[in-house]
């Protein structure tokens, strides 16, 4: 069957089941609202919704994530424009201008360009993807043994590592303590239990659910609390007035440009939208004739960074899905939806459920329509949102965590390893760490060491049975590259500070 | 010239300390497989040698570049969470450490002291209440100069008595308390959002989806959270 046909087939699986149509409405609704209200973001829904999806069917638990993904990128872009707040990482370069065309009076021509530039690079990414993932599959199928995945694993930490924190140093240690939390347990080969410090909970491990909740859900509002109990919270201003197509058009090689250029960031495992965004704002200012005014509230700005970042949201499903290997925080979570029903994402699930495939390729495509349309005739409906005091939406997201946690396996020790979590997460974050990073080390972690032993038992044990394996090979090369490029460029290079990187951020 | 800060000595020793211990215990398990020749710690050690020259390599970055030891590219994502002064000083950071060992304490304190005095089973909820409502004065008396410090702990402190006192009863205290913690002093707004916050929680989770909540095991937590579910399910 070809692609087209596959992807009505899916259309018509998703649209065909009510439950499936609510929990897609639900996801695009969630994923926008999450994303645009200022301290939390589509991360902390994902989180909260975490434990409950083990009462769905991979189906509808897979494709609730996707689409919460798609919309919660562009969701986060309303903070962003209009409090200098961006709702994740991958909207940081949205409000370099997004927020100085606030302060002009020109919010709504931001939000507007970010519903329409989202939308696109969101679609066009999906199409692509849909073509893509199943070859890459086919081929990862044949190409891919565990020295290939140690490899590919050991390259996505090392980039994820040198460009997710504030600095490489920190990134690296975030990354590490994710791999470091991931230990605890019982060794994959010999079951031999490990830093379980004798504990009975410890034996099995630390659950990755209260944790993930922990760190994103729980230290979010952790850092919202100190802003609101020191005043530094501030209040929603509210507009909207969407851009007209020809002041979008005269912009169309930026929005060409930062969709490729979030397709192949959002491709590489452990880089995903936030460098996709960061680089398609790059690049714009250095191709415009007025790169000087960028930072100033230049509309292109907003475009440019918008696009790559849904543009990513697409391509950061194939590794997912083609090789089962998440790229960020979000797509880790998925992983983790896979483990919740006994499957593993990888290049097997195209052969074993291609029905949820094409069911998630569908809602993706589809969640990128509705931004278009939800955006723009829900816009000042969910900026209105925005009003819910902070003091009011925290508990109840502790609340709902707590529930979450709890669920899970009916412990009240999983609520407590959650709200330390948080804890942890709001002092790393503090001091420049990622919480993506460790939520990456720990879900990557396990994958790591278990496709290390088999590739090393595989390579009987020759660490120079990586050279005659071309793939593996360039991939571990690759890694010591990256890292060895960081650590050069923080003895050697001059360093820059965020403020003069960005210019308002 | 050095640009170390007290803080940057802290963060390396701490990650230090880390590598140190964790390096330690893994003789605990250091046992051979059969299969596998680098046995259970090649990976985690490999891991800590990584993080202690992360650690070593940050500090003396630091040492060169003080604050802005080599920001990359994506750095202007994380500046949001600053330090306030307000709340980095070794005053704040221990009122701070205190808080959050009160949960701590009330997780073992009270089995302890129950062990010592060889107390039997009725008096044992007596000296649960006792502890927890000691630890809260004390939390109380803390969070009145510590706000910060006081909404970090109130969540653990919560999830601490949820075994005993259960979520029903003190889900209430909790939404109170994290909305005076942030700020909130209008009685009226506090009395009407906490009872929606909680019955939407209940009627969703509880009464719709079932989900099998906390009761608490102490009297008379216990049967006001069964008289909640009984009326809910």
């Amino acid at each position: 069957m070809d692609t087209f046909n596959l992807f009505l087939n899916g259309t018509a699986t998703l649209f065909g089941d009510p439950i499936g149509i609510l929990i897609f409405f639900g996801g695009v609704v969630g994923g926008m609202l999450f994303g645009a209200i200022p301290g939390v973001s589509m991360l902390t829904l994902a989180a909260i919704l975490l434990p409950f999806t083990a009462h769905l069917s991979p189906e509808h638990g897979i494709m609730l994530f996707s689409v919460i993904y798609c919309t919660g990128v562009y969701g986060g872009a309303i903070t962003a424009i209009l409090f200098n707040i961006p709702g994740a990482p991958e909207n940081a370069p949205t409000a370099f201008d997004g927020y100085p065309m606030t302060l002009d009076g020109r919010a709504g021509k931001a939000v507007g360009a970010a519903v329409m530039c989202s939308a696109i690079g969101g679609v066009v990414s999906c199409i692509i993807m849909m073509y893509a993932t199943a070859p890459i599959a086919g081929w990862a199928i044949s190409a891919f043994g565990p020295p290939e995945i140690f490899a590919l694993v050991f390259f996505g930490l090392a980039v994820a590592a040198s460009v997710g924190a504030k600095t490489f140093w920190k990134g690296w240690l975030s990354i590490m303590a994710g791999l470091m939390i991931a230990v605890i347990g019982l060794d994959p080969v010999g079951g031999i239990e490990r830093y379980n410090f004798d504990m009975p909970y410890l034996a099995a491990g630390i659950h990755f659910i209260p944790t993930i909740l922990g760190f994103f859900a729980v230290s979010e509002i952790f850092v919202q609390a100190e802003k609101k109990a020191t005043g530094a919270y501030k209040a929603p201003k509210l507009s909207v007035d969407f851009p007209t197509f020809k002041e979008l058009w005269i912009h169309k090689i930026a929005v060409v440009r930062s969709i490729i250029i979030g397709f192949f960031c959002g491709i590489l495992p452990g880089i995903g939208a936030t460098l996709a965004a960061f680089m398609g704002y790059n690049e714009a200012a250095r191709w415009s004739k007025d790169r000087l005014k960028f930072g100033t509230g230049k509309i292109e700005g907003v475009i440019s960074s918008e696009t790559a970042n849904n543009s990513a949201t697409g391509a950061a499903m194939i590794p997912l899905l083609a090789l089962g290997l998440p790229g960020g925080a979000l797509t880790a979570m998925m992983v983790g939806v896979f483990q919740m029903h006994d499957m593993e994402p990888g290049p097997l699930v195209f052969i074993n459920s291609p029905d949820l495939v094409w069911v998630v390729f569908s809602a993706m495509f589809f969640a990128n329509v509705a931004i278009l349309l939800v955006g723009f005739l829900e816009a000042k409906t969910i900026v209105n949102l925005l009003r819910i005091p902070f003091q009011f939406l925290a508990p109840m997201i502790l609340l709902l965590a707590t529930v979450g946690a709890y669920a899970v396996r009916g412990l009240v020790i999983d609520v407590v390893v959650m709200f330390v979590a948080g804890v942890a997460g709001y002092f790393l974050r503090r001091s420049g760490y990622s919480v993506a990073g460790i939520v990456l080390g720990l879900i990557l972690g396990k994958i790591g060491e278990q496709t290390f032993a088999q590739a090393m038992q595989m390579l009987h044990f020759e660490f120079s049975g990586f050279l005659s394996r071309p793939i593996a090979f360039g991939l571990l090369a690759a890694g010591f590259v990256t890292i060895g490029g960081s650590v050069y460029g923080a003895f050697f290079k001059k360093s820059e500070t965020p403020s003069e990187t960005s210019p308002s951020a | 010239m050095s640009k170390l800060k007290t803080g940057h000595y802290v963060e390396a020793a701490f990650w230090l300390t880390l590598v140190v211990f964790f390096f330690a215990y893994s003789f605990e398990f250091n046992k051979e497989i059969e299969i596998y020749k680098y046995g259970a710690t090649l990976w985690p050690r490999t891991i800590l040698v990584f993080i202690a020259l992360a650690a070593i390599g940050q500090f003396f970055d630091q040492r060169k570049n003080g604050d802005r030891a080599s920001s990359n590219t994506m750095a202007a994502a994380h500046v949001n969470p600053e330090a306030n002064p307000e709340h980095s000083g070794l005053a704040w950071y221990t009122s701070t450490f205190i808080l959050l060992a009160l949960p701590f304490v009330y997780m073992n304190l009270p089995e302890k002291i129950i062990g010592w005095m060889s107390i039997a089973e009725e008096g044992e909820a007596k000296v649960k209440f006792i502890c927890a409502a000691v630890l809260f004065v004390i939390y109380l008396l803390l969070a009145w100069r510590n706000h910060v410090g006081a909404i970090l702990a109130l969540p653990i402190f919560f999830a601490a008595v949820l075994v005993d006192l259960g979520f029903y009863a003190t889900a209430p205290v909790f939404i109170l308390g994290i909305m005076i913690l942030m700020g909130e002093r209008r009685i009226s707004r506090m009395a009407m959002i906490m009872p929606f916050i909680y019955g939407l929680i209940l009627l969703f989770f509880v009464a719709l989806l079932y989900v099998g909540l906390p009761t608490g095991n102490l009297k008379p937590f216990y049967n006001f959270g069964n008289w909640i579910v009984t009326l809910l399910q």
